[in-house]
């Protein structure tokens, strides 16, 4: 590139002055040549006047002596065009000389010249004529003839000499144009180095060039332009990884299918949320990806409608997700591709809070109807008639005020529970012998151990550090325990109270019965609320369903735990972990 | 000229994904009809398990749908080589896709039954099978879509585990048969429901047959599975 141009540049100079260097040699050589021939033609005339003046006999007999002296051949003509002497008489042409140019000329004005080849001598020659008079009539021609050679000699040696001074005088400015050019160009093969580093990426730095001419001013703007070029993109990456930082830090999961509905980008958030990578998604539809039909469905009621579609379902199989997802459509600038948007929202934990909250009003209202149908079922039948009959009004009313007990009892737990789901503030923890208040509650349930003829075992050892609890919770905690171990465990069973010490900060209660025992599978549910083992029976024994419940969520209160081991069949086991009194506290 | 060629590809690409689509959504769909008939079966709700009978139907509109499409895509554009392999395959997979909603279907027939009459112990192998059919059918059309054999072969290989897990069940019922014929009806039917799911997991593994000639132009058909039973 560089090289092409200033080779252009040389062959344009070159070209100049070698035309200049023609045209001026071509005019001189014709001027000079012109200007020596016409010196020659007038030496001639004057040598022939000169001769003219001779008498005309005495030239003729020295005719060759005067031909030597004036260097031409000389030609004496009568009127008629005879020759009267020849100083060269082996050089006369045939015919009359009397019509060659030069004599016309000189018959007619006086003097003629002209420049012929002479075929006889073979060579150009330039003649010169003169008419001599007498008294207003020729009388005789002087004719001079020679050889034009010295004139073209000395134009040959005018034009070596030419030449030679031609060569070096054009080669001087050459060499000077050929440096002139490269100096001109290097800078632009300079600014062309950098333009193509800018072109393929590498945008930095500057491009020097010290002169002031229209090259700097170029690589001066060139500069200028790079740096602005730099300044818009790092503004532009700056505003991207703004973007881009805020695209994968959201907790939300976001996916962008192209225009042929494949999954074009992926965030964070989804890869978590589905547990995929995005390797695995991209490039796929969304039906390959998540094989889900909902998602499926909504994407197709989408495409149809084309106003944002929302929608809930369940992502995963091993980990379900609940998500609630959004689909809207992306419009870049006009013209280009249509862009699908989807927006998921992990609502997993908000549908389980739901899900806990209808199913505690729906156990609640059913708890609370079973009591209420059977009160209403039987005022109904005392009022229809069965008052009349004594016995059965006293069963009645019996079965009556059994059932409005347990409304009772029902509404007292559920009032207990959202005491204690409030938390600690409604404790009020104080220091307590775990043995007294073991022993209040074992009063309490000695009548029904007896009825059911079952057998008690209290192993409590002495001098028991004292534990931080709530006189009244404590109680409740250890009469619902002792009440579910002497309601599930069948006649002639046992029930075991011990205390021991945990680790240095607890004392642990356990209660062990030898009753029906609960399903592996159920332990963990046991602590929900209304959550019944064995539904039917527990109903039969008057149980709300809510005693495990306030008991774990008690001892949690208290900062202690609950924990059950069950064997179906022989019998469960419940320990109590209460957090022993400290003096700090 | 080069443009319409283009268009064309594009359009006949588009038409090959169609077809993919299909079959993963029917996939999917079969995996629900599974997934609800447990549920119904487990937590014993009726109205699920009609629901799951209404919805068969519309596997089996997929199925002509996508039948009608392949068949369109042969007749309209002469596919050759891995193309004309898909499209056979799926038609042969769409089969079997639509089989596999017949017997969920008639799984939640017998689950409609079983939910009449008292339970005799609690569904642990029923829904563990349920969990692994579904598994397969996932992963069998997984490889179709990730064109992954090794995927494939191993859905072969779980078929395995199902045809043991039957036989257990078999056992199992027929014991209790034995020890109180007042069960027996329960038995049949359970005993049937896991014969379909057996039937399933075949038919999970004809799809997976079908993947890995799809993808090697090798058929698998017919060969004994080296399962880890040997």
């Amino acid at each position: 590139m560089k090289r092409r141009l200033s080779f252009r540049l040389f062959v344009a100079f070159l070209t100049i002055g070698v035309i200049a260097a023609l045209i001026a040699g071509f005019l001189i050589d014709r001027e000079l040549k012109g200007a020596l021939m016409r010196w020659s033609e007038e030496e001639m005339a004057a040598e022939a006047r000169l001769i003219a003046l001779i008498p005309p006999d005495q030239v003729s007999a020295r005719i060759v002596e005067f031909a030597v002296s004036a260097g031409a051949r000389i030609t004496l003509l009568d009127a008629a065009g005879r020759v009267l002497a020849d100083s060269n008489p082996a050089a006369i042409e045939p015919g009359n000389p009397l019509y060659r140019t030069e004599v016309q000329e000189a018959r007619l004005r006086g003097e003629g010249s002209a420049v012929r080849y002479s075929r006889t001598l073979a060579i150009e020659l330039q003649y010169v004529a003169l008419a001599l008079t007498e008294r207003g009539e020729i009388k005789r021609y002087i004719r001079l003839a020679r050889p034009i050679q010295d004139v073209v000699r000395s134009m040959e040696s005018f034009r070596r000499i030419f030449l030679w001074v031609l060569v070096p005088v054009l080669f001087i400015p050459l060499l000077l144009c050929l440096i002139y050019s490269i100096r001109t160009i290097s800078p632009i093969g300079k600014l062309v180095a950098f333009t193509e580093k800018v072109q393929v990426g590498q945008i930095s730095g500057m491009v020097r060039i010290p002169s002031r001419d229209e090259i700097g001013v170029l690589a001066a703007n060139i500069n200028g332009m790079v740096a602005v070029l730099q300044e818009k993109i790092r503004a532009a990456d700056g505003e991207k990884r703004k973007l881009q930082s805020l695209f994968t830090g959201m907790v939300e999961g976001i996916v962008v299918l192209d225009a042929g509905g494949r999954i074009e980008t992926l965030n964070r958030g989804m890869e978590e949320a589905t547990g995929r990578s995005q390797g695995e998604l991209i490039g796929r539809t969304p039906l390959e990806a998540f094989r889900n039909i909902s998602l499926q469905d909504a994407l197709e009621r989408f495409r149809q409608s084309g106003t944002p579609t929302f929608r809930e379902m369940t992502l995963g199989d091993e980990n379900p997700v609940v998500m609630d997802v959004t689909i809207s459509a992306i419009r870049g600038e006009a013209g280009g591709e249509e862009k699908t948007l989807l927006v998921f929202h992990d609502v997993t934990r908000l549908k389980k809070l739901e899900r806990v909250r209808t199913d505690f009003v729906a156990n609640v209202t059913h708890e609370i109807r079973t009591p209420l149908t059977a009160i209403i079922g039987f005022v109904e039948t005392l009022e229809q008639g069965a008052l009349e009959d004594r016995e059965k009004t006293y069963k009645f009313l019996a079965t009556i005020r059994e059932n409005a007990e347990r409304l009772n009892r029902l509404v007292d737990d559920l009032l207990t529970l959202s005491g204690i789901e409030l938390g600690e503030e409604s404790l009020r923890l104080e220091r307590l012998s775990l043995e007294g208040a073991l022993d209040d509650v074992l009063a309490l349930v000695t009548a029904r151990v007896f009825e059911k003829e079952l057998k008690l075992i209290r192993e409590v050892p002495e001098g028991l550090p004292p534990i931080r609890a709530d006189r009244d919770r404590l109680a409740q905690i250890l009469l619902n325990v002792l009440d579910n171990a002497v309601k599930f465990t069948p006649a002639g069973g046992s029930i075991a109270v011990t205390v021991e010490p945990g680790d240095e900060r607890t004392l642990i209660v356990r209660i062990a019965d030898t009753g029906v025992g609960i399903p592996k599978g159920e332990i963990p549910r046991l602590g929900e609320r209304f959550y019944r083992a064995d539904k039917t029976r527990s109903r039969e024994m008057g149980g709300t369903g809510l005693g495990l419940s306030i008991v774990k969520h008690l001892m949690k209160a208290h900062g202690g735990r609950m924990a059950i081991e069950s064997t179906l069949g022989h019998g469960t086991t419940v320990s109590l972990h209460f957090p022993l009194y400290e003096e700090s506290t | 000229m080069e443009e319409a060629k283009r268009h064309t590809s594009a359009e006949y690409e588009r038409e090959l994904q169609e077809i993919r689509d299909g079959l993963l959504y029917m996939g999917a769909l079969t995996e629900k009809a599974l997934e609800k008939g447990t549920t119904a079966l487990v937590e014993r709700d009726s109205e699920l398990a009609k629901q799951v009978i209404c919805e068969d139907d519309q596997i089996d509109r997929l199925d002509f749908e996508l039948e009608e499409k392949c068949i369109r895509l042969l007749a309209l554009r002469q596919p050759a080589a891995r193309d004309l392999r898909f499209i056979t395959t799926s038609i042969k997979i769409t089969g079997h896709l639509e089989r596999i909603g017949d017997m969920a279907a008639n799984i939640t027939e017998k689950v409609l039954i079983l939910n009449e009459i008292p339970q005799i112990k609690a569904y642990i192998d029923l829904p563990r099978m349920v969990q692994i059919v579904r598994g397969m059918i996932r992963r069998s059309l997984d490889a179709m879509v990730s064109e992954d054999v090794e995927l494939a072969h191993r859905v072969r290989e779980e078929d395995v585990i199902i045809d043991r897990l039957n036989e257990q069940i078999f056992r199992e019922l027929l014991t209790f048969m034995m020890e109180e014929p007042h069960k027996i009806q329960v038995c049949l039917y359970i005993m049937q429901i896991s014969k379909s799911l057996e039937r399933i997991a075949d038919h999970a593994e004809g799809i997976a047959d079908m993947v890995i000639y799809m993808i090697t132009g090798k058929s698998v058909r017919h060969q004994p599975t080296c399962g880890p039973m040997g």
